[in-house]
C-alpha cells in the first residue's frame, strides 16, 4: 500500500538501483582508469596494464567458479585451500614433467570438488558449511605435502608464468579464454539453464525432473577446477610453490568480484562479465592505492565501501 | 521425496570417507620432486653459524637462582620443556627448532617439545601440558608478549625456570622468567639502512616492504631503518611504505606496482627474505637486470644468501634463529647457581658480496 502511494519517486530510485547493479562495476572501473590517467603518472603504458592484468588473472579465474556456485545459491569457501593444495602437489610431482604434475593436481581438485559437491548434494550439508570443512582440511593437507616453500626451476613452468603470445602473457590468454568459456556454458547451454534453475528454487528444480545432483556436483567440480588453475598460474609466476600464503584469502576476493559484478548471492543468476569487471575494479583501486603509497589499511576501508555499495544496489533489486 | 534423500547419504558418506582417503594415500605414495636427485638443502650447521653474544653488558642486570627463588639442579638430569610459537613452515622456525633439539641431544639432556601453531590459547595449554609433564626448566619462543599471566603462576608454583626466545614477554625478569635471549631489531634495520647507503652511494629514492601489520618485528625493523638513514643518508629518500605481509607472492606483487609507478627506484629494504626474493622475482620479471634495483633484506636464509651470491641481492642482514647453545648454555650457568644477565642480545651476522659465496653454509 505504501508503495502504490509513493509510486513515482521510488520507481525512479529502484531503476537507478537497477542501473548501478547492472552497470555500476563498469562505471566504476571506468571512473578509476579516468582518475588514475589524471593522478598517476606511469600509468598510460602497456607494461603497467599488463602488470595489473597478469596479477588479477588468478582472482578473475577463481572467481569465474565462484560465479557458478553462487549461481546456484551455493558459495565455495575452500578456493583458497585448493590453490593451496595445487601449489603443493604442482611441486611434489613436478619430477615428472609439467604435465603429469598438472594431471595430479587436476585430480586432487577433482577429489576436492567432488566432497564438496557430494556433501551438498547427497547429505544435504549447507554449502557454507560444507566447504568450510574443506577449506580448513584441504589447506591441511597441502601444508602435510609440503610443509614449506619450495623453489621451482622447470623451464616449462617458468615459461607459463612469465611467457606468453605476442607479448600477451599466458595467464592474460587463459584468464580471458576461460571467462568466455564460461560465459558460453552458463547462456548457451542446457548445464547453464539447469543451473541457474536449481540456484533459483531448488525443489522446484527437482519437481521439474531436473538431475539436480549431477548439476550441482559438476559445478562444484568445475569451482574446484578453476581454483586449481588458478593455484598453478600463481605458483608457476612466482616459481615456487607457498602452500602456506598462496591463496589466503582468496575465498574472499572473488566472492567480492562476483558481489560487485552484480550476481546476487540468492542464485538463479549469473553474471560472468561483471564478475571479471568486479575483479578488475578491486585490482584497480588496490593498484591505485599502493602507488599512491596510501596505508595499506586503506585498501580494506575502500574495499568495504565497495561492498557495501554494490550489496546495497543488490538489495534494491531483490525488493522490487 | 523426503525418503529418498535421507536414504542417500547412507551410501554417499563411505563413498565421501573413501574418496578422501584415497587421495591422501596416493598422494604421497609416489611424489618426485625437482630436488630428488640433488638433495642440498641439508640442514647441518656450518662451522661459526652458532649465536654470538653481542655485548656481555658489565652493567646489565643479571639473574642467579637463589635471586629468583629456585632449586639448584644438575641440567644434564633435568628435563627440558621447549613450547615453539609458530608452525615449522619457514625456515626460522625450522632452523630454531632443529638447533633447541641439537643441543638437548648433544647434551644428553631430556627434551619435551610443542608447538601452539600460531593459536596463543593452544600455547597457553601446551605450557601448561609441559608443566604437567615433569618439564624442570621452560624454553618459550613466545607467540604473544602479553597474557602469559596464568602459565607463569603455574611455573612459579613448580618454581620452574623460563627463558623466553626470540620475543619478549612482558613480565618482570628475574621474578616471572629468568632471561631474555633474542637479536635486537632495532639494530637489524640500522645495519640493513648501512648497506642500503653503501649499496646506492648514500642517494636518490628507496622503498619499503613492510612486515605484517601490528607485528613488533616489522615496527623495529622499521624504526631502525628509517633513523639511520635520517641521521647518516639525508639525500636518501624513503618514499614508498607498503606491507608485503612477510609472503614471497606480496613482495613480489607489491614490487610490481612500485616498478610501474616510480620507475627511478633505486633501492628496495626488504624486513623479510621472502619479500626480498618477491621482489627479484617483480624485476626479474620486468625485464631488469642484476643490481639495477639494490635490494637489501633481514633474515639471512639459504635462499636469500644464493640471491646476494647471484647479485641480485646487495645485503642480507642476519637475524640468528639457532638459539639452542645459546639457550643451554644459560641455563647451565643458571642451574649451577652463577648469574646470567637479564637480556642476552644476539650479535648477528651479515651477507654482502664480500662473504657470500664463502659463508652461504652458515645461512639457514
Amino acid at each position: 500500500m505504501a508503495e502504490a502511494t509513493l509510486r513515482t519517486p521510488p520507481l525512479d530510485r529502484a531503476r537507478v538501483l537497477q542501473w548501478l547493479q547492472t552497470y555500476g562495476v563498469y562505471a566504476g572501473v571506468a571512473l578509476l582508469l579516468v582518475v588514475n590517467i589524471v593522478i598517476t603518472p606511469h600509468f598510460m603504458s602497456a607494461e603497467n596494464f599488463r602488470t595489473q592484468a597478469v596479477q588479477v588473472a588468478p582472482v578473475i579465474i577463481v572467481a569465474l567458479g565462484m560465479a557458478l556456485v553462487i549461481g546456484t545459491e551455493g558459495v565455495d569457501l575452500s578456493v583458497g585451500a585448493v590453490m593451496a593444495l595445487a601449489a603443493s602437489v604442482t611441486a611434489l610431482y613436478l619430477g615428472y614433467g609439467l604435465l603429469p604434475a598438472l594431471l595430479v593436481v587436476a585430480l586432487f581438485a577433482a577429489g576436492v570438488g567432488l566432497a564438496n559437491g557430494a556433501l551438498v548434494a547427497f547429505i544435504g550439508v549447507q554449502p557454507i558449511v560444507a566447504t568450510l570443512a574443506l577449506m580448513v582440511g584441504g589447506r591441511g593437507l597441502a601444508l602435510v605435502l609440503l610443509p614449506q616453500l619450495e623453489d621451482l626451476r622447470n623451464p616449462a613452468l617458468a615459461s607459463l608464468g612469465s611467457g606468453g603470445v605476442a607479448g600477451i602473457p599466458y595467464l592474460i590468454l587463459i584468464a580471458a579464454a576461460l571467462a568466455l568459456l564460461v560465459a558460453f556454458v552458463v547462456r548457451r547451454t542446457t548445464f547453464g539453464r539447469q543451473l541457474l534453475a536449481i540456484g533459483d528454487s531448488r525443489p522446484a528444480a527437482q519437481l521439474a525432473g531436473l538431475p539436480v545432483r549431477r548439476v550441482l556436483i559438476i559445478v562444484y567440480v568445475a569451482c574446484a577446477l578453476l581454483a586449481a588453475v588458478a593455484g598453478v598460474l600463481a605458483t608457476a609466476r612466482l616459481q615456487a610453490s607457498d602452500p602456506t600464503s598462496l591463496g589466503n584469502l582468496m575465498e574472499l576476493s572473488a566472492i567480492t568480484a562476483v558481489v560487485v559484478g552484480g550476481t546476487p548471492l540468492t542464485g538463479g543468476r549469473v553474471n560472468i562479465a561483471g564478475t571479471v569487471a568486479g575483479a578488475v575494479l578491486i585490482q584497480l583501486l588496490t593498484a591505485t592505492l599502493i602507488k599512491h603509497d596510501l596505508p595499506p589499511s586503506w585498501t580494506q576501508i575502500a574495499q568495504a565501501i565497495v561492498i557495501v555499495c554494490a550489496v546495497y544496489a543488490a538489495r534494491g533489486r531483490g525488493k522490487r | 521425496m523426503q525418503r529418498t534423500t535421507s536414504r542417500r547419504p547412507l551410501l554417499a558418506r563411505p563413498v565421501v570417507v573413501a574418496l578422501a582417503a584415497a587421495v591422501a594415500l596416493t598422494a604421497t605414495a609416489c611424489a618426485k620432486t625437482e630436488d630428488d636427485t640433488a638433495d642440498n638443502k641439508q640442514s647441518e650447521t656450518a662451522a661459526g653459524a652458532e649465536q654470538k653474544v653481542a655485548t656481555p653488558k658489565a652493567g646489565g642486570e643479571t639473574c642467579t637462582i637463589d635471586a629468583y627463588g629456585a632449586e639448584k639442579i644438575d641440567l644434564k638430569n633435568a628435563t627440558v620443556g621447549f613450547s615453539q610459537s609458530e608452525k615449522e613452515a619457514n625456515p626460522f622456525r625450522i632452523a630454531e627448532t632443529q638447533s633447541i633439539k641439537d643441543e638437548a641431544k648433544k647434551r644428553g639432556v631430556k627434551l619435551l617439545t610443542a608447538n601452539a601453531q600460531s593459536q596463543f590459547s593452544k600455547q597457553i595449554s601446551d605450557v601448561q601440558n609441559l608443566l604437567a609433564k615433569g618439564a624442570d626448566l621452560l624454553v618459550i619462543a613466545p607467540l604473544n608478549s602479553d597474557g602469559w599471566d596464568p602459565v607463569l603462576q603455574a611455573a612459579a608454583a613448580k618454581k620452574v625456570p623460563i627463558i623466553t626466545i626470540d620475543r619478549k614477554i612482558n613480565a618482570e625478569p628475574c621474578k616471572d622468567y629468568v632471561s631474555f635471549i633474542a637479536s635486537d631489531f632495532v639494530e637489524q634495520g640500522r645495519r640493513a639502512a648501512d648497506q642500503m647507503i653503501e649499496a646506492t652511494g648514500g642517494k636518490g629514492e628507496v622503498a619499503i616492504l613492510l612486515g605484517s601489520a601490528g607485528n613488533n618485528v616489522t615496527t623495529e625493523r622499521t624504526k631502525g631503518f628509517k633513523e639511520r638513514i635520517a641521521e647518516k643518508a639525508p639525500d636518501l629518500k624513503v618514499v614508498f611504505e607498503q606491507t608485503g605481509d612477510f609472503s614471497r607472492e606480496k613482495g613480489q606483487q607489491v614490487t610490481e606496482q612500485l616498478i610501474q609507478s616510480k620507475p627511478g627506484i633505486k633501492g628496495i629494504y626488504a624486513e623479510n627474505d621472502e619479500m626480498g626474493l618477491g621482489a627479484v622475482t617483480a624485476l626479474k620479471g620486468a625485464g631488469k637486470k642484476a643490481g639495477d634495483v639494490k635490494i637489501v633484506t633481514v633474515d639471512g636464509t639459504r635462499n636469500a644468501v644464493q640471491g646476494v651470491v647471484d647479485g641480485w641481492i646487495s645485503g642480507v642482514i642476519e637475524s640468528n634463529p639457532r638459539f639452542g647453545p645459546l639457550a643451554f648454555q644459560t641455563l647451565d650457568t643458571f642451574t649451577k647457581g652463577e648469574e646470567v644477565p637479564q637480556d642476552i642480545i644476539i650479535q648477528d651476522g651479515a651477507y654482502n658480496a664480500d662473504n657470500a659465496k664463502q659463508d652461504i653454509g652458515k645461512a639457514y
